[in-house]
């Protein structure tokens, strides 16, 4: 049954670079993690506190079920993938398969959000946003020079003030505005 | 008895502020639905924010209309984009991608379009005659019923999804976990909570999905993001011809036989019966020459078996509770949200309620083929949004939908931490829709379980007390062995015609790709 998939893999042109054969492979780690997981709840699930009354299957034993599983799949995807199994990666439309992984943009992206979640409620969620957004779109056009941000975050400013707007003041939802645009709308 | 119910609920949808919150859902459904790397599941997370602050019904109805207007969406997308999307849309994309470079695009979105009318229309009357039936056979349905159902839709999702078993159930697993995390409904313990409060109320299902789908994918893009210009194929020529209605009318009906009872079926939504009617219509067509240079059939097919099968989904999501598509899962989430429970008591406790859903299902596929072909000319602008602004755009929604949930920064770096998930599952061809469907089914599956075993004391005979039980059971181990049976018996996997028909296409469209680079 390998070799059929085998030479399915190899009618494949042009395998993505992250997934060539003798690269690090992440997906292994991804595997063993999952077992990691899997050990992680069968210990933990021991440790759940079980009322009393509790008379025949308590909180513990889904856990331990899943954990079971997550445990045997881990392994049998590890083994797999040793064995030189590759899940194909995601297609997309705007994805290039061809194209090197940019780290760098992986990067930027998760500490942009995580700053924009803890500036949230320090100068509101219309700025937070529209820094964030700058940052990402900069990231993302490739070039990263304060010249080149101040479009996106115009763009992200107008978007996340029109948003905040709509959302806060004719959809009632809770999202911090900041001092500014507060007292700005605060006739509405 | 259906059809007075019907037209109750069309009663209660045709006031003019529902209408209105019905045109709404579907014009931002298809909006937010055409823009590339957006699937359906991900339209419905993203806007579920949007429908939070409305009372039920007119939240109801605006859903509806985003969840009708996001599969519009996204076939207008695989028509006039160059490239492959999501994974129900792919077969459309085939044959209409071909016709639009052809110079026939307009057909293309036109047959699209009417046959989504078609189906959706006939889908939801169905919906609308079998609820109430299956409903009668549902009220009899035992907690041990149920699980087994559960554990039905987890094989069925985890084996039908992405590139192999064995990854479909890595994200199970993963979904699973994710749902274990909070406290116990029944023993009111707290688990894996890690000692952090806010986690003891469990992770929101809208954060885990927005991040899977939106955060997962803006990070993934942007790692291999498509450098240059955008290229949208131009939509040009007539509507359909008489011929093209001759050749299209028959693929819409047949589209639809498919999509409605795979949609029923826990069979993950509308990968299956779209690519069924692909190979139905490629077997039947009188001109089998056409088929990889735009036929028409190949487009009709398809995309009505899409929403046929978006409306079959509903049907044991309305009547039992079940979701069996990603899109479902949040669908059921956002139920979960307003304050109502599906399952079989749905019909009589909230009765009105179901019935001005279904009906503005009706209303919201009238708006959208009426408005879409007009508005294609907006559809194609969206599409052109350069990508650094959308996806910066798609994080800024992610991070509307999540933190309008609880105000609780913290949900925002569970999002990215989940997103980072989302990211990886991607890179290793996990199929992120078994980790949506197993977050929320999880809890069902275990409630029903103990539920079960507490009234047997324990006896685990009750599981297969049942005939019901006995044959869902069997169902789900064929639907485990079956495909690895299948394969050591045939040596190949279980859809060998789809992996060798996608590598194909890439290949030509690489070799265009190169052609093209070649010649200065």
């Amino acid at each position: 049954m390998n070799e059929a998939e085998e030479s399915v893999a190899a009618e494949t042109p042009a395998t993505p670079v992250a997934q060539r054969p003798g690269s690090f492979n992440g997906e292994l780690v991804a595997a063993v993690l999952l077992a990691a997981l899997g050990v992680y709840l069968l210990v933990d699930a021991g440790a759940i506190a079980i009322p009393g009354s509790s008379n025949t299957v308590g909180p513990r034993f889904f856990p331990y079920a899943v954990g079971g599983l997550s445990v045997l799949t881990g392994a049998l995807l590890a083994l797999r993938v040793l064995r030189g199994d590759r899940g194909p990666a995601d297609d997309g439309e705007d994805v290039d398969p061809d194209a090197p992984t940019d780290w760098r943009a992986v990067a930027v992206i998760a500490v942009a959000f995580v700053a924009h979640a803890l500036l949230i409620n320090v100068v509101g969620w219309p700025l937070a946003v529209a820094l964030m957004f700058a940052a990402v779109a900069t990231t993302l056009q490739g070039r990263l020079t304060p010249v080149a941000a101040v479009r996106p975050f115009l763009v992200g400013l107008t978007v996340g003030c029109v948003v905040w707007i709509i959302f806060v003041k004719a959809l009632n939802v809770a999202l911090p505005g900041g001092i500014v645009l507060e007292f700005l709308t605060s006739w509405f | 008895m259906a059809i007075s119910d019907l037209l109750g609920g069309f009663a209660d949808a045709i006031t003019p502020v529902n209408l209105l919150f019905a045109l709404l859902g579907v014009l931002l459904g298809t909006a937010v639905g055409v823009l590339p790397g957006i699937g359906p599941a991900m339209t419905v997370a993203l806007l579920l924010p949007a429908t939070y602050v409305l009372e039920p019904t007119s939240a109801l109805i605006m859903f509806a209309g985003i969840y009708y207007g996001g599969m519009y969406g996204g076939s207008t997308t695989s028509i006039l984009l160059n490239t492959p999307g999501e994974s129900a849309s792919i077969m459309t994309a085939l044959e209409g991608n071909k016709m639009a470079k052809a110079g026939r695009g307009s057909a293309a979105l036109a047959t699209a379009a009417i046959g989504s009318f078609v189906a959706g229309t006939i889908a939801t009357l169905l919906l609308a005659l079998v609820a109430p039936t299956l409903v009668q056979v549902a009220i009899n349905v035992t907690t041990a019923d149920y699980f087994a159902l559960a554990v039905l839709a987890f094989v069925a999702v985890a084996s039908v999804l992405g590139s192999s078993p064995l990854r479909g159930l890595a994200a199970l697993c993963l979904g699973l976990y994710l749902g274990l995390v909070g406290t116990d409904v029944l023993s009111g313990q707290e688990r894996f909570t890690l000692g952090i409060p806010q986690l003891s109320d469990g992770i929101d299902v809208v954060v885990v999905a927005v991040a899977l789908f939106a955060v997962g994918e803006a990070l993934y893009v942007a790692s291999r993001l498509r450098k240059g210009s955008v290229q949208v194929i131009d939509h040009k020529g007539g509507w359909l011809t008489k011929e093209d209605w001759r050749r299209s009318w028959k693929p819409w009906l047949r589209g639809t036989a498919l999509g409605f009872p795979f949609g029923v079926m826990p069979a993950g939504g509308a990968e299956i019966p779209t690519f069924l009617s692909y190979a139905t219509e490629k077997k039947l067509t009188k001109h089998p020459e056409e088929f990889g240079h735009g036929a028409i059939e190949g487009v009709a097919g398809p995309e009505a078996a899409n929403n046929a099968s978006a409306a079959g989904v509903l049907v044991p999501l309305l009547t039992l509770g079940i979701p069996t598509s990603a899109t479902a899962a949040i669908i059921l989430a956002a139920f979960q949200g307003y304050g109502i429970q599906p399952g079989p008591t749905l019909l009589t406790t909230e009765g009105p309620l179901v019935w001005a859903l279904i009906a503005s299902l009706f209303i919201g596929n009238v708006m959208l083929v009426v408005l879409n072909l007009p508005l294609v000319g907006l559809w194609v602008k969206l599409l052109k949004i350069p990508r650094p602004y959308l996806y910066a755009g798609i994080l800024t929604f992610a991070s509307l939908g999540s933190f309008a949930v609880n105000a609780d920064p913290l949900d925002l770096v569970i999002l990215l931490g989940l997103g980072l998930l989302g990211f990886a599952m991607r890179r290793f061809g996990w199929p992120v829709a078994p980790a949506v469907i197993g977050l929320i089914l999880g809890p069902i599956a275990e409630t029903n379980l103990r539920r079960a075993l507490a009234i047997s004391d324990g006896d685990l005979s009750v599981l297969v007390d049942s005939w019901f039980s006995r044959v869902v059971l069997l169902l789900a181990l064929l639907a485990l062995v079956g495909p690895v049976v299948l394969r050591a018996v045939r040596g190949r996997r279980a859809t060998p015609a789809e992996v060798a028909q996608e590598q194909e296409e890439d290949r030509e469209v690489q070799t265009a790709a190169n052609r093209e680079g070649g010649t200065p």
